[in-house]
């Protein structure tokens, strides 16, 4: 009789071939059911509840998947996948997981028969290799010489995204803003550079887009009601000085031994603060901005003096200061007279503003303004939450747009070109790989099929409209949803940058590959926490 | 296909886990998820209808700590109510979101919402897709807008002529509890936003007024104090209880010896340094005095406290002070009597002293409470309002029954279009909308219709409140506003007989109206969007 020797620690759970790799694709698929419904125009949101109490409305594929909290390792590598989509482009994070999970419920058919992932990985590749070379050469691109025209562009581009999302009925509204916003910025398009702020009460119409800075009031002591709160033309000072009266040193102790030197320590520490504000005022500037706070007395000292501050600003609310009135942030204020200019920005209006029940600074025409302001109004906190994620989106695709000119027809469109081009390839290749890569075609249907789902239209028939659209060469035919029929999407201008697809593509063809790869997940009984084991279970392959 | 939320099983019947802590998370979906969304909607809805209109009732709350808050503004009790449901909480917050925009039509805009969910539910059953259904609420909201600015009228805004603005706080404050001295309380209302409002910028700045409750006196005795009410009394018994053409020092350093911020420690180790010690402080208390006394101070404000010492030399000096005045008053007493906030008294010049024509100290009945009442003060655009009444119920109540008649005169500073209550002005628009539905050629229409029937709830519940027969008066007024082409015509709540709501002056501010419609149809369309909520478990029961 043989000893059982252990190898694995007690309790370890291990399971391997190809029931396996079905299970893990079966998970992938039930990730994928949770946010088929978010898909399009007529997509709807999630509302999820987490441990503390949260809520969050979203539509956004991403963003529901990060709050489901997937455990699964192989059912991860989607929310992975939808993740580094949303990093990349931004958009389109709903459409790569529904891709990815189609592509492998097309592929389990051939896994289920016998045949060796490998054979369906290599076919995998190679159809995506073609897809995104058919992508390139179909797409088309912006002429970007004529500005009018490419803000035309840009703008249907961001209405394609923001189509799906709670503010479709202001797309045009928000599009303009987005579009508008991104075309302020400098040749790198940060994104940090437009700063999004959020005030609820209000109606959607009511959001605007600053062409500056904007940020709410800071906490101010006594003495700031009685500044002045509107100059033009000022002369703006940014600083990371604590301007308060405090304590010089940390842990210092000072020793005294005669009552005459205590009246000369308060007057040092007076001193020392009175110095740094009279410079500034000798400077000659109106407006300090301090990511330290400032205190109550040199609040006052401002007030009688006719200056205005605002201490404890957020950092990257002074950083976009500092991009759009110029100036330089500065530590100290030794060294600081009329002469040095550029230390200080300036801009044409500095004011504040009430809006709703907030009072906000607004730095407007300012003379290098490559940032923007969003400030979002809204009914609900969730709401304005989720506008602001509808926001970035349009943002990022905006961002894309402008960096790379190509675009492509949305709405299942070029989907359903890629299927049909990929299908005629398929009758061209012998072996194995043909039925693959007929059925690799047939799982990029997924997208119009969805689309017509959720919009509640008969999806087959839409679908054989489409195939005999595109069989006949009509490239850019997709669903068109206010009709309840097909029609040219590229005509209709419902546009997406092909960088979108392209990217999406990929992702979920990667992840398709890599679960399939997958043959045995070895899970460790808790130890440390699920999630490296989780990590190390993907690592397997 | 197993869907997420349920266990999904794999080739040997195994469980398979893919969210976390997924067999006791709660999950709805599809159109049950719809239906327990209205049902909450409407639920919450239901509770304020009844505080609608002059007639509406109010609602008494009692907190865990046994506080009693008694009160019909409908943003009130949605935040004391302690929603707990996901959909409920849209809805505090959506007239949380009235209220820091608008400051009125709280109740308005919740009953509006339930409303159109309730009638959402119908179309719902009718097989209508959600979104379609929102789309035509916004469809029908923009018709309602567009009516809206059409029936509107601009009001005549004359500092000299306040009657205009006086009817409108009137027709806010009738539906509160202090409608027994309402043209009292509007008048104040009204002059207390004249003194401040900044009628250039066409802004209001509410820091400026400050309203100040205590318990006792009638509700008549409701003053506007132009300068401020301090909740303090002079700090010794002796001093004077009156100082006309006060001139006060207002200051925010203590009365002793200043201190290093820095951690210090004297050393005293021979009598002859205690004795040096004493001499010093006394010394500083007399030049302390004498600083104030040469700045020709007669009063002496302090944001910090003296000891018994300290205010015995005041007294002796006939310096009547007040001490511990927290720093939003101090801000307010400087800004009122022009002086300057003096952080040291170095520092104290004549310029900086403020100027008061007459500071007293008011008492109330036989409480032994004081309070102090500076008057006639040099720059008049503060003002404090000082409500009493019977008990402390009664006088938060009327509090925040000003706030929102404040509000409402801001409103109009601002805008001064304004259209009629009583319902009036949403029967008008009920039946503009109604016409123009049937011009839609989509399933929008319903719709439209629908939005129509909801917007006749809010004269229906204010018809119901008044004790009228709700469905018979919404239809006489609709067909006489039809037959006579008189938007103007209202519910006549209060049974005077006429329900042109022009000679009744029952007078709304546009904003006001625009921002409930919108925004309760944008939350609506929010609410309708979902169709997936995940709850933790923990909250299952």
């Amino acid at each position: 009789m043989k000893p059982m020797i252990v190898i694995l620690k007690e309790g370890t759970d291990s399971s391997q071939g190809k029931s396996q790799v079905l299970s893990n694709i079966s998970a992938c698929q039930a990730v994928a059911e949770a946010i088929r419904t978010t898909l399009g125009p007529r997509g709807m949101d999630k509302l999820i509840v987490d441990k503390r109490g949260k809520a969050t409305i979203s539509n956004d594929g991403a963003t529901i998947l990060k709050l489901l909290e997937v455990v699964h390792p192989a059912a991860r590598t989607l929310v992975d996948i939808a993740k580094s989509q949303d990093a990349e482009v931004g958009d389109g994070t709903t459409s790569v997981v529904l891709l990815a999970a189609e592509i492998l419920k097309s592929t389990r058919t051939f896994i289920e028969d016998g045949m060796h992932p490998t054979i369906v990985i290599r076919a995998v590749r190679k159809a995506t290799a073609l897809v995104t070379e058919k992508i390139r050469e179909i797409s088309i691109n912006i002429k970007k010489d004529d500005a009018k025209e490419q803000k035309l562009l840009l703008e249907k581009c961001a209405q394609t995204t923001l189509n799906s999302k709670l503010i479709a009925r202001q797309r045009e509204f928000f599009a303009k803003m987005v579009v508008d916003a991104v075309l302020m910025l400098d040749d790198l398009l940060p994104l940090n550079m437009i700063g999004i702020k959020k005030v609820t009460g209000g109606s959607l119409e009511e959001s605007r887009l600053v062409a500056g800075v904007a940020f709410k009031k800071t906490f101010s002591y006594a003495g700031f009601e009685m500044q002045q709160k509107k100059y033009s033309n000022p002369k703006i000072a940014l600083l990371n000085i604590e301007l308060e009266l405090k304590a010089e040193r940390d842990n210092a102790e000072l020793r005294l031994d005669n009552v005459a030197e205590y009246q000369k320590i308060v007057d040092a520490e007076w001193t020392i603060l009175y110095d740094k504000l009279e410079k500034l005022h000798r400077a000659g500037v109106n407006v300090v901005l301090s990511k330290l706070p400032i205190g109550d007395v040199a609040t006052q000292y401002f007030a009688d003096r006719e200056m205005f501050c605002a201490g404890r600003v957020q950092d990257d609310d002074l950083k976009r200061t500092q991009k759009a009135c110029g100036g330089a942030i500065v530590t100290t204020v030794e060294n600081l007279d009329e002469k040095s200019h550029q230390i200080f920005g300036t801009c044409d209006l500095f004011e504040e503003i009430q809006i709703g029940s907030e009072r906000y600074n607004f730095f407007t025409g300012c003379p290098r303004a490559k940032t923007a302001t969003m400030i979002l109004r809204g009914g609900a906190e969730q709401f304005i939450d989720e506008v602001e994620r509808s926001l970035h989106d349009a943002i990022m695709i905006v961002r894309r747009a402008v960096k790379n000119d190509a675009i492509v027809a949305g709405g299942g469109a070029i989907e359903m070109a890629l299927s049909r081009t990929l299908r005629e390839y398929s009758r061209t290749v012998a072996g194995k790989e043909q039925m693959i890569i007929a059925a690799y075609a047939k799982a990029f249907e997924i997208i119009p099929r969805q689309l017509c789902e959720n919009a509640g239209f008969d999806a087959t028939n839409i679908l054989n409209k489409l195939r005999q659209k595109h069989a006949e060469n009509n490239i850019w035919f997709g669903v068109d949803i206010t009709r309840e029929d097909v029609s040219d999407n590229y005509a209709s201008a419902v546009w997406e940058p092909a960088i979108v697809k392209i990217n999406a593509i990929t992702a979920a063809s990667e992840a398709a590959c890599l679960i399939l790869s997958i043959d045995e997940t070895v899970k460790v009984p808790k130890s440390s926490s699920e999630i490296s084991n989780a990590a190390k279970a993907m690592n397997m392959d | 296909m197993p869907s997420v939320g349920t266990l999904a099983f794999d080739e040997f019947g195994r469980p398979v886990l893919i969210l976390k802590g997924q067999d006791s998370k709660k999950r709805l979906f599809g159109i049950e998820a719809h239906k327990s969304h209205i049902l909450a909607g409407k639920a919450v809805a239901d509770t304020l209808k009844t505080s609608l209109g002059p007639r509406g009732m109010d609602k008494c709350m009692v907190s865990p700590d046994g506080d009693i808050t008694i009160t019909n503004d409908g943003a009130t009790i949605l935040s004391m109510m302690h929603v707990e449901n996901e959909i409920g909480k849209l809805l505090v917050q959506l007239s949380k979101s009235q209220d820091d925009e608008i400051g009125d039509g709280t109740t308005g805009v919740v009953v509006l919402a339930g409303a159109l969910l309730e009638q959402a539910e119908a179309l719902l059953d009718k097989g209508i897709h959600p979104i379609r259904i929102a789309d035509g609420y916004e469809l029908a909201a923009k018709i309602a807008l567009d009516h809206l600015e059409k029936i509107s009228e601009t009001y005549p805004l004359d500092l000299k002529k306040l009657d205009p603005l006086i009817n409108t706080a009137m027709t806010t404050l009738g539906s509160k509890i202090v409608n027994r001295c309402q043209r009292q309380m509007a008048e104040i209302a009204v002059n207390a936003i004249l003194n401040v409002a900044d009628m250039e910028r066409r802004d209001v700045n509410f820091e400026l007024i400050k309203v100040q409750g205590k318990v006792g006196g009638r509700l008549e005795d409701t003053l506007l104090v132009k300068g401020v009410v301090v909740d303090k009394t002079f700090s010794h018994p002796q001093m004077p209880k009156q100082v006309q053409n006060a001139k006060i020092a207002i200051l925010t350093c203590p009365f002793e010896p200043p201190k290093p911020k820095t951690k210090h420690k004297l050393d005293i180790t021979t009598v002859e340094d205690y004795n040096k010690l004493r001499e010093y402080e006394k010394e500083k208390f007399t030049e302390m005095i004498k600083s104030i006394k040469d700045s020709g101070a007669n009063l002496v404000i302090c944001q910090w406290g003296f000891d018994d010492e300290a205010n015995h030399l005041l007294l002796s000096h006939e310096l009547p002070a007040v001490r511990w005045v927290g720093g939003p008053e101090i801000e307010l007493i400087a800004i009122a009597t022009g002086g300057r906030i003096v952080p040291r008294f170095q520092e104290l010049t004549a310029e900086k002293l403020g100027f008061a024509g007459r500071i007293r100290e008011l008492d109330f009945g036989t409480t032994g409470d004081h309070m102090l009442c500076i008057e006639e003060c040099k720059k008049s655009n503060t003002c404090t309002i000082f409500v009493r009444g019977g008990n402390k119920m009664v006088v938060e109540e009327a509090k925040r029954a000003l706030h929102d008649a404040l509000c409402v005169v801001r409103n109009l500073v601002r805008d001064n279009r304004i259209v009629y209550g009583g319902g009036a002005c949403e029967i008008a628009c009920a039946i503009e909308v109604a016409k123009e539905a049937n011009k839609i050629p989509t399933i929008e229409q319903y719709a439209i219709r629908a939005f129509a029937d909801a917007l006749e709830s809010v004269p229906l519940a204010l018809a119901e409140n008044s004790g009228f027969s709700p469905i018979k008066t919404v239809s006489d007024i609709k067909s006489q506003q039809i037959a006579q082409k008189n938007p103007r015509l209202g519910v006549d709540c209060l049974n005077k007989g006429i329900n042109d709501m022009k000679s009744q002056s029952v007078i709304e501010t546009l904003i006001g109206k625009r921002q409930q419609i919108s925004l309760a149809t944008q939350l609506v369309r929010m609410i309708l969007k979902i169709d997936d909520i995940r709850l933790p478990g923990e909250s299952e029961d």
